[in-house]
């Protein structure tokens, strides 16, 4: 009776049989796993920070700017643009609404960063003054605190600035 | 009767398989789940699902400075702990071996659950350095079917 195949001579040589299709399959899952698992490209949100405060320097002389925007969060999880109520943590679509509504009106209206009215070598969104400051109590999450900028970059603040000091508990 | 195939001078060396694949599938998972532990130096709980981070692959550079913030009351600097006193200093030494301005910026891996203030706290340390950028890194939500990232 003649041996099975994969059998290339009689007796010495151990022939193994691979079954090639679970290999495969086998294969393929762990490609799947890797793709799911693997950490992703790390990611981060820029934000700017303020320099140290000079304790000489003379606040009452700075003008406030008529454009500035600050997302406040209270402890209780509530928003608030500028000294409006907004929506809360949990539910950031009003803020991000508004935002857009707002730097749609500044592109309309070209409302430029000081200093950028001429620049029109750069893109219209760097020129445009969107910068949104966030001011958080130190007690909140930093969890809560991320949704909001997140909610913030989404709308297409640029850039945005964490409020340090004088923050409340 | 034929011999078992393969066999011959009393030495079974026929090869299963089977299990050499198990096993290296246990030994492959176990990895997984294992390195990516050891090369971050510390868990963190980052944000997940975050819809609007930006990329940036300088956090894993060898001279980027990243402070981790597990929980409230422990900074680490990639494997070793630090007070909130060596912050300064160390990040000082950091800094000075970065040369481009725009690469000055100071990452915090913060986990969710930890106290903002922890987070003002490394960001009031820092800012006398003259780090004025910081980048708060979050895990970009992960969408179905997408494809490995794009290098």
């Amino acid at each position: 009776m003649a041996m099975g195949g994969g059998k290339a001579e009689g007796g010495s040589k151990a022939v193994p049989y691979i079954n090639v299709t679970p290999l495969i399959d086998v294969l393929l899952v762990l490609l799947i796993i890797f793709m799911v698992i693997t950490p992703l490209k790390p990611s981060r949100f820029q934000a700017d920070i303020p320099t140290q405060r000079d304790p000489n320097e003379d606040l009452s002389k700075l003008k406030p700017n008529p454009l500035t925007l600050v997302v406040s969060i209270s402890t209780d999880l509530q928003l608030k643009l500028n000294a409006d109520n907004i929506g809360s943590v949990n539910d950031t679509a009003p803020l991000s609404q508004k935002l857009l509504q707002l730097f749609q009106q500044r592109k309309e209206q070209h409302a430029y960063k000081p200093g950028m009215e001429t620049r029109s070598d750069l893109p219209e969104s760097e020129r445009l003054e969107k910068t949104v400051f966030v001011k958080a109590p130190r007690s909140l999450k930093y969890g809560d605190v991320v949704k909001v900028i997140d909610a913030i970059k989404g709308a297409g603040a640029n850039p945005v600035g964490l409020q340090v000091d004088d923050l409340p508990q | 009767m034929g011999m078992a195939a393969g066999g011959g001078g009393g030495f079974q060396s026929e090869i299963n398989v089977t299990p050499m694949v198990d096993i290296m599938l246990v030994l492959l998972i176990i990895f997984m789940v294992v390195t990516p532990l050891l090369q971050h130096g510390v868990t963190v709980s980052l944000p997940q699902n975050m819809n609007n981070p930006e990329e940036d692959t300088r956090i894993n550079n060898e001279t980027a400075i990243v402070i981790a913030i597990p929980n409230d009351g422990e900074y680490w600097l990639g494997k070793t702990k630090l007070t909130k006193d060596q912050i300064k200093p160390k990040v000082e030494t950091m800094l000075g071996n970065i040369k481009k301005e725009e690469d000055k910026i100071v990452y915090i891996k913060s986990g969710v659950g930890v106290s903002y203030g922890e987070v003002v706290n490394v960001i009031n340390e820092v800012r006398g350095l003259g780090v004025d950028k910081i980048g708060l890194v979050a895990d970009k939500k992960k969408k179905a079917g997408s494809t490995a990232p794009a290098a």
